[in-house]
């Protein structure tokens, strides 16, 4: 493996591969897709100050992105259950290359690079056997299929690499589907959801929530520099949702963050995102579906805040709050209590913004 | 005095309902009296079998068919006593993408597991080999309706149906009961707090339903020009599948025009939409939807597929904001 890195290394040196880094095409701070008003769609770059920098244009309608670590590439998946992603060079607006799904997969929407931007690795399902995967793709040879390995439970969505590591964790929302049904769901009466986290292929430590939990479905992931994970769940059983937030680290237990059925009920059992703010202290959920915002205490575990605001969707964090995008077009800078609002009336953000750096 | 009197007509037209007279009326038209008719046609289901358990008996063919029609008609009222216990995934077990139920259901009948020998005991069992989808394969099915010993087989169709029947009334029971109260009748401690709330879970109903009706119902026997797959409609062994996309748009039919009582246009408009989608389905003579491998027939499958793809545009893009429930471009799409 080591050669083999070197090798790559080496050929990125030599200049095979775009060279452009991500100050090249202006710094940007995050990376979001959207929808157009003439119905087509963009894959953007946005500025810290909620500029949009550039759009590239994707074949159909996104879900998330992966940013390189360094170079300004990004690979931008298509909503579920799509069976090609591309690398697009921000720098030119170019699709470097179409990631094709092997026979027998489709990517679950999310992907994360490794720590040095070497490989790309994407959530996937094997839908003939109803089982996770992660594909491995080798960036330097132009995003081609290396490897893939177990994602260690069922329907895999979004996928995270753990800060200043190369641990990856992966939420298995735990939702069965075959692709010759849509998006029908298959085994919502038996589904086990659960969050894994993975080492070199191999899985080092399994999260389950217990008993009415099981229908909860662990779908998005925030990561923290100290090594906590943060996750926001879609609740797929009957009534109230029991938590839709949760907080892990690595060799503890699992806590999930208690919050009034008032307050509960406002999120309709459905979190968008997630993300971290205040340097850990405090993790952001959004609520496409309950139009809300809710900002929790990552050491009292409770709710501290909450804001309506329509079609909430993507967040991402920044030195001082998040940015939270929606699907009516506008950018909030959410700080403490403090919003500044930038509104695109030709856009329509979709579901994930991707912090960058 | 005209203009008055034109303001007046207006205010008085019939059909102009208030919002929480919507909630009351399909409760009251289409939710009750579809349970109703689906615990009373289960009941039957379970004393036919008892009379008669062979697969090929006419009378329970007959009974299954009626039970089933039952079921279809509520299929996409997803919420509340149906989810209780895992009911309506008990009952259908559909999409089978992985082949569980035939699979189940011979491993049953070749170990002679004693679980049939009780409803109550089978209501235990893999959900795979419960409800009426698993009942088709022991009518319909070649290897499955003839498979292993006679007598235990014949357990096994009067404990599915003694099971169908449980369920049904219990849903029914629980809605009569309760559910239908806690719906029309919003609460700060019941499952809905406002009326709001009622109507978006109707809305929730009325999308899902569709989207099942055209990614499964349509969708799976249609796969791609290239690769048809006739055999994973739903239903074909019984030469049931287009009458299921029939029953469920006659439902989803009720259930929109209900939704949209307080906007007539609209109203008109899905009415009209519903009825191309049902007036094309109605011109195929395809009870399996076996077509779908010929390109001639195919098309017109399709076309099918692209009218319910025109209501579902017509009720995302319209109904949702007229009942002013959420419909954003995150929101309705999920992830």
């Amino acid at each position: 493996m080591t050669n083999r890195r070197q090798f790559i290394a080496g050929l990125l040196a030599t200049g095979l591969a775009p060279r452009s880094t991500w100050a090249d095409v202006g710094a940007p701070a995050f990376l979001s897709a959207a929808a157009r008003d003439d119905g087509t769609y963009v894959l953007c770059g946005i500025s810290a100050a909620l500029d949009v920098l550039f759009n590239v244009p994707l074949p159909s309608r996104g879900h998330a992105a992966a940013a390189h670590p360094t170079r300004a590439i990004a690979v931008a998946f298509a909503r579920r259950p799509g069976t090609f992603a591309h690398a697009v060079d921000c720098a030119t607006g170019q699709v470097i290359a179409t990631l094709d799904a092997p026979q027998g997969r489709h990517f679950h929407g999310h992907g994360a690079f490794s720590r040095d931007g070497t490989w790309l690795f994407t959530t996937e399902n094997d839908y003939e056997a109803g089982q996770g995967r992660v594909g491995v793709w080798d960036v330097a040879a132009g995003f081609t299929r290396a490897d893939e390995f177990s994602s260690g439970g069922v329907g895999p969505h979004d996928i995270k690499r753990v800060p200043g590591s190369d641990t990856l964790v992966i939420a298995n929302g735990g939702i069965d589907t075959h692709p010759d049904s849509g998006r029908t769901k298959l085994n919502i009466a038996t589904m086990r959801p659960n969050m894994t986290y993975v080492e070199d292929g191999r899985l080092v430590e399994t999260v389950r929530l217990e008993g009415e939990h099981h229908k909860n479905s662990i779908r998005h992931l925030a990561v923290n520099a100290d090594g906590r994970v943060a996750f926001g769940m879609q609740w797929q059983g009957g009534g109230p949702a029991p938590a839709l937030v949760g907080l892990h680290k690595r060799g503890n237990s699992v806590q999930l963050l208690s919050v009034a059925d008032e307050a509960l009920r406002h999120m309709q059992g459905y979190v968008g995102s997630i993300a971290f703010a205040v340097d850990g202290a405090q993790i952001i959920a959004t609520s496409p579906r309950g139009g809300m915002v809710q900002q929790y205490d990552t050491d009292t575990l409770t709710i501290v805040d909450q804001n309506t605001l329509a079609d909430a969707s993507g967040v991402a964090t920044t030195p001082d709050g998040v940015i939270i995008t929606t699907g009516t077009g506008k950018l909030v800078n959410l700080h403490g209590h403090h919003a500044e609002t930038v509104e695109n009336t030709t856009l329509r953000w979709d579901n994930h913004l991707v912090p960058l750096g | 005095m005209k203009t008055c009197l034109a303001i007046c007509a207006i205010a008085f037209l019939p059909g102009v309902a208030s919002a929480q007279d919507v909630t009351q009326n399909i409760v009251n038209d289409h939710i009750l009296p579809r349970f109703d008719v689906l615990a009373e046609t289960g009941q039957t289901l379970e004393e036919t079998a008892l009379a008669d358990c062979s697969a090929t008996s006419e009378p329970l063919r007959a009974a299954f068919g009626t039970a089933f029609d039952a079921w279809v008609s509520v299929s996409h009222l997803r919420f509340g006593p149906t989810e209780t216990d895992d009911r309506a995934f008990a009952l259908a077990f559909w999409p089978d993408s992985r082949g569980a139920t035939p699979r189940t259901l011979a491993t049953l009948i070749r170990t002679k597991d004693p679980i049939t020998q009780s409803a109550d005991a089978y209501a235990d069992m893999s959900i795979a080999a419960r409800g009426f989808y698993a009942m088709e394969f022991l009518l319909y099915d070649a290897t499955i309706s003839t498979f292993g010993d006679d007598e235990y087989r014949c357990k096994l169709v009067q404990t599915v149906t003694a099971d169908i029947a449980k369920l049904t009334q219990d849903i029914a029971t629980d809605w009569q009961n309760s559910y239908a109260g806690l719906l029309t009748n919003p609460s700060p401690d019941g499952p809905y707090r406002s009326d709001l709330e009622a109507k978006q879970e109707l809305f929730k109903a009325l999308t899902t339903g569709l989207q099942l009706t055209s990614d499964a119902r349509l969708g799976r026997p249609l796969g791609s020009f290239d690769r048809s797959h006739p055999t994973r409609a739903e239903a074909w062994r019984s030469g049931r599948s287009a009458r299921h996309v029939a029953l469920s748009l006659e439902s989803l039919r009720d259930l929109a025009t209900h939704l949209a009582q307080h906007d007539p246009p609209l109203q008109a408009e899905l009415n009209a939409a519903f009825a191309r989608a049902q007036t094309q389905l109605a011109a195929v003579d395809d009870p399996a939807f076996a077509g779908v491998a010929n390109p001639q027939s195919r098309i017109k499958i399709e076309a099918i597929r692209s009218r319910v793809e025109e209501i579902r545009a017509i009720v995302r893009n319209a109904l949702g904001s007229s009942l002013g429930v959420v419909s954003g471009f995150n929101a309705l799409d999920g992830d």
